[in-house]
């Protein structure tokens, strides 16, 4: 299913999955997007870094155009998803959400069984035939969100009740279950425990060798562990984007400097 | 640093955890003190529902009894055809149920002087009762006939104790002389109680003939009623909040629809009624007292009650839902249907519960649409038909019992009450086993 040969110094040669030029997004009067340009490749692990309220999540929503459901959100500019204009006015958002998932900060499994809130995605979209074909898929989702082991045995109980970290992995799978291209992940382990946190982070390093994952979160620590890219946000600017050893050891801004070594944030 | 700040207290002691210092003292009592209000609250309330529950119950259960008497006598069709042949039949009527009387009286060998007066003050005017049941099957004359005829209302009133030999000194309509009349055909086992059967499956009567009187007209009429309502206002309702919370556009437009449902919800009933006249009766010309019209008017009244509290309870199902379903790709509709309209069920039906029960209680508006002092013809077959036909409501129905001036009929408006509030917990119970479903429903 995916190349298992590619290694991290293929990141460069990967293909630009998304493409971002000119993004600006307002909220009401207010500009929270400034011109942000962006290139995110394909099979990598994109973070986004940058003190609260920078416009990281506010960018990461406009990838699969989770802020058109914000009444007074405004966004223009032109975000390209491999080549294709997501705003092109033939675009179905809803189609568009299918291949790029997204996962949330909080924790948020239906208030279903466990196998409905994975098989949810797949019966939408029509994505199988039988039964059989559903449950192998539920199966595969959940094992690739490593969660099989820990709840085969009670598939018909509320994900609700799961842990605070399994219900993330839930969403993790509920999400990988639509087979989309590009995963979403806003701050994923900010409610959780360090245990559940690592969990979720070895996860994230497997799921990128199927599609590419874009994360936002508030730890460096995070970020330097698990992307090969990252993008660093100030005050609704892209301040500086770029390879994530470099931004780390070697970052040109200064405002980059201040923010990883903790001087401001 | 540290010791500036603990010295800064100055020399007072340290205070013991042994005792309360003044400021928790005062703090504890006026928690205590509200304590005790929020307890004598629900104490008075406690108080005044144990009153209501037991004065129901004490005014309301004569009605479902009534005294009858027992008498069982053969007409012959020559009988019959001579009675009819008379200017006064029923009075003829009356006097072969007065003969069969005595004679029944002999055959037990109790000597009661009575005369025809007395027995009209304590049968009412059994002849009318009496014809009509040989004009329904003219075949049973000649063979012997059980009747059970309703007593007079103040017979009716001794035997439940409403009627004593003191409350009736000066009344024309019961002499003293007729109780011992009374007492001795209840001793004979011919005067006595029993229960009510007509007062629940029948329909209203004329006023003068309380013993006849039932609810069971307006029960059904009512379960109409319900029915109508619940039909149209649950689906209407349901679907105008998911739009107004889900999909409309924030604006003007919808404020001011917003503005007008919470204004609608305030509204007087009554109000409803004469707009329910004015359009569904002399404009759309439906007819008169059917429990159709009755279930559009109390739906007009009841779709603002069930909108306000469809939205409240969409609007509490957590956004973090909608964005999960939106984000693995549902549309807007199935985000709502699959996921939010389902875990806002429970309050859409506690809401729509607390509506139809509204609208069961409601009298004012079947006032003006004619669905009031109304008497049943033809019951029960004009009436199980149901929604064109002419029917009242339960709350009307006790509405004119109350009204008339036989206080047999006052009996009888409690025990509709009884009847009203029998019906009404019915349906809060089917409302929380549904609820219960749903809930369990994950």
């Amino acid at each position: 299913m995916y190349d298992v040969t590619r290694t991290e110094r293929d990141v460069d040669q990967a293909d630009t999955k998304i493409s971002a030029r000119n993004v600006q997004v307002y909220y009401g009067d207010t500009h929270a997007i400034k011109d942000v340009d962006v290139d995110i490749a394909d099979k990598t692990v994109t973070s986004f870094i940058g003190p609260s309220g920078c416009g990281k999540s506010t960018f990461l929503r406009c990838i699969n155009r989770m802020n058109d459901t914000i009444d007074i959100c405004r966004v223009e500019g032109e975000i390209k998803l491999d080549g294709e204009d997501i705003h092109a006015p033939s675009v179905d958002p809803v189609q568009l959400r299918a291949k790029v998932g997204m996962v949330f900060q909080k924790p948020n499994p239906f208030p279903k069984s466990i196998y409905d809130n994975v098989a949810y995605g797949p019966k939408i979209h029509g994505m199988t035939r039988s039964k059989s074909e559903l449950d192998e898929v539920v199966e595969t989702a959940l094992r690739g969100a490593g969660l099989w082991e820990e709840v085969k045995d009670r598939l018909d109980t509320p994900g609700t009740g799961l842990s605070g970290g399994q219900q993330q992995r839930l969403c993790i799978a509920r999400a990988v279950a639509t087979q989309p291209e590009v995963l979403l992940m806003d701050e994923p382990c900010s409610a959780l425990d360090p245990i559940a946190t690592a969990l979720i982070e070895d996860l994230i390093d497997g799921l990128k060798q199927q599609f590419s994952v874009v994360i936002v979160t508030h730890s460096m620590q995070q970020a330097a562990r698990i992307s090969q890219k990252t993008a660093f946000f100030h005050l609704g600017n892209l301040v500086e984007y770029g390879d994530t050893d470099t931004i780390f050891t070697n970052p040109q801004d200064e405002r980059t400097e201040n923010y990883i070594t903790g001087r401001t944030g | 640093m540290t010791d500036a700040t603990l010295n800064t207290g100055g020399e007072s002691p340290r205070s013991s955890l042994l005792t309360q210092d003044a400021h928790t003292k005062r703090r504890n009592r006026a928690e205590t003190r509200f304590r005790a209000y929020g307890l004598a609250a629900i104490l008075i309330g406690l108080f005044f529902l144990i009153v209501l529950a037991v004065s129901i119950i004490r005014s309301g259960t004569p009605a479902f009894t009534r005294t009858v008497v027992d008498v069982e006598f053969t007409l012959t069709q020559t009988q019959i055809d001579e009675a009819e042949s008379q200017l006064f039949k029923t009075a003829a009527y009356s006097g072969y149920f007065i003969d069969a009387l005595k004679r029944q009286l002999d055959e037990r060998g109790m000597d009661v002087a009575f005369d025809e007066d007395a027995i009209e003050r304590i049968v009412g005017k059994p002849g009318s009762t009496i014809r009509e049941y040989y004009r329904a099957s003219p075949d049973r004359a000649g063979t012997p006939v059980a009747f059970e005829l309703a007593a007079s209302s103040r017979v009716d009133g001794y035997f439940n104790g409403r009627v004593t030999r003191d409350t009736i000194q000066d009344s024309r309509f019961l002499m003293e002389a007729d109780l011992d009349l009374v007492d001795a055909l209840a001793e004979a086992g011919i005067i006595r109680s029993s229960i009510n059967w007509t007062f629940i499956t029948g329909a209203d009567s004329g006023v003068d003939n309380p013993g006849a009187a039932g609810i069971g007209a307006s029960v059904v009429g009512s379960f109409f009623m319900m029915l109508v309502v619940l039909a149209l206002s649950l689906p209407i309702g349901v679907a105008a909040s998911i739009y107004l919370e889900e999909f409309a556009p924030q604006n003007r437009f919808t404020d001011l629809i917003e503005v007008n449902i919470s204004n609608l919800a305030a509204v007087p009933s009554i109000v409803f009624g004469i707009l329910g006249l004015a359009v569904f009766i002399q404009f759309a010309h439906l007819p008169q007292s059917a429990p159709l019209v009755g279930g559009l008017v109390l739906t007009l009244m009841t779709l603002p009650t069930i909108i306000i509290s469809t939205r409240a309870s969409l609007r509490a199902v957590p956004p973090s839902i909608r964005d999960a379903a939106l984000g693995v790709g549902a549309s807007k509709m199935q985000s709502v249907f699959h996921h939010v309209l389902p875990l806002a069920m429970p309050g859409i039906l506690t809401g729509t519960i607390i509506g139809l029960a509204q609208a069961l209680g409601e009298t004012a508006p079947l006032l003006l649409i004619g669905m009031v002092g109304f008497v049943a013809r033809g019951y029960p077959d004009g009436l199980a038909a149901g929604f064109m036909d002419p029917n009242s409501a339960m709350p009307a129905q006790i509405y004119t019992w109350a009204a008339r001036a036989d206080a047999s009929f006052y009996e009888k408006a409690w025990g509709g009450i009884i009847v009203l509030l029998v019906f009404l917990l019915t349906m809060n119970i089917l409302a929380i086993i549904l609820r219960r479903r749903f809930e369990r429903r994950w």
